[in-house]
């Protein structure tokens, strides 16, 4: 099956690789995977303590071209949006922005679950 | 478990694959929710002879292949394809242990509902770990770490085959424990993960 150029586009140049300091108490961590394909996929957030906004986002995903997209697209997304519009963020806004067949849709599964996984790490860890 | 015994729709023998009679040499119509275990005749459990396996299925290939009913009504003819098509998904589903045992899982909990996403308890965190550590491995090219790693990842998946069997053998002595067959389902996930790690890793002789 033929990936969609935006799905190319990612995969030749993913936004945001890497990682950002798990120990940091303004960094949240989620880490998922994908039992179907063995896919795993970890995103990170940076957010501002005062405005609660993302400053940052990284991500670092061992999967197939469609998982990298989803996730590389998931962290260009959360950059510069509040928590609490992040976890709003949908699976299906992904499908329509790469145009994921059917058969892949469980990578945008996968990378909605990574953003609110790193959101309620964050949240866990700054209980005021 | 007993293997529910249908008899031909021509002759009434007892049947032993759900898609032909031995005895009178006629094919069946089957549903198309025929289990896999009634298209190749053995009873549902994990446990499959591999030669049996392979026997069953030389008959029963020969036995239905087209070739054979290439002047036949076309109502036969395209029972012989349809099939041929699913004696040959069976035959590869039961083959390999754990195909099987994902297969068999499934038609196991259908009443059943389990965590489909279930890992053992820090899983996710190594196996992240194992696939960066592969990066690097990778990009250095060590060849003795690559075959090293590859022994340890092949150990822990025989590790994980090897229990398949027990474990369906518990569910069959105490069907009504959903422990067991989430237990299986750990197994079929934490393997994926095992397998992804290895397909990364090129073969060296």
């Amino acid at each position: 099956m033929a990936y969609s150029e935006k799905v190319i586009d990612h995969y030749n140049e993913p936004r945001n690789v890497g990682s950002l300091d798990k120990s940091d108490m303004n960094v949240g961590t989620g880490l998922v995977g994908a039992p179907e394909c063995g896919d795993v996929m970890k995103l990170q957030i940076q957010v501002d303590p005062l405005t609660k906004e993302i400053v940052d986002a990284k991500f670092k995903t061992f999967g197939c071209g469609s998982a990298i997209a989803s996730s590389s697209l998931a962290t260009e997304w959360v950059k510069g949006k509040s928590i609490d519009e992040a976890m709003t963020i949908q699976n299906v806004e992904i499908v329509e922005e790469l145009s994921l067949p059917p058969v892949k849709i469980h990578c945008s599964v996968l990378a909605e679950d990574a953003i609110k996984a790193a959101i309620s790490d964050y949240k866990s860890r700054n209980k005021d | 478990m007993a293997l529910e015994q249908s008899a031909c729709q021509k002759c009434e023998s007892v049947l032993v694959s759900r898609l032909f009679c031995f005895s009178c040499n006629a094919l069946q119509t089957f549903p198309n929710e025929v289990d896999f275990f009634e298209v190749l005749g053995f009873p549902i459990s994990f446990e499959i002879k591999s030669a049996e396996l392979e026997e069953r299925y030389q008959q029963l290939s020969l036995e239905l292949h087209p070739d054979f009913y290439g002047s036949a009504p076309e109502a036969e003819k395209r029972l012989s394809e349809s099939a041929t098509a699913i004696l040959n998904t069976a035959f590869n589903t039961l083959r390999e242990p754990t195909s099987r045992a994902d297969y068999l899982l499934h038609l196991l909990c259908k009443k059943q509902k389990l965590d489909e996403r279930s890992l053992p308890d820090g899983f996710l965190g190594e196996m992240f770990f194992l696939q960066e550590s592969l990066d690097e491995l990778l990009e250095s090219g060590n060849e003795a770490e690559l075959s090293g790693m590859r022994e340890d990842l092949n150990g822990r998946q025989k590790n994980i085959e090897a229990d398949y069997f027990p474990l369906f053998k518990k569910f069959e002595d105490n069907p009504e424990d959903p422990e067991i067959l989430q237990q299986l389902q750990t197994h079929l996930n934490a393997e994926r993960y095992l397998r992804r790690l290895l397909d990364r890793i090129p073969a060296i002789d």
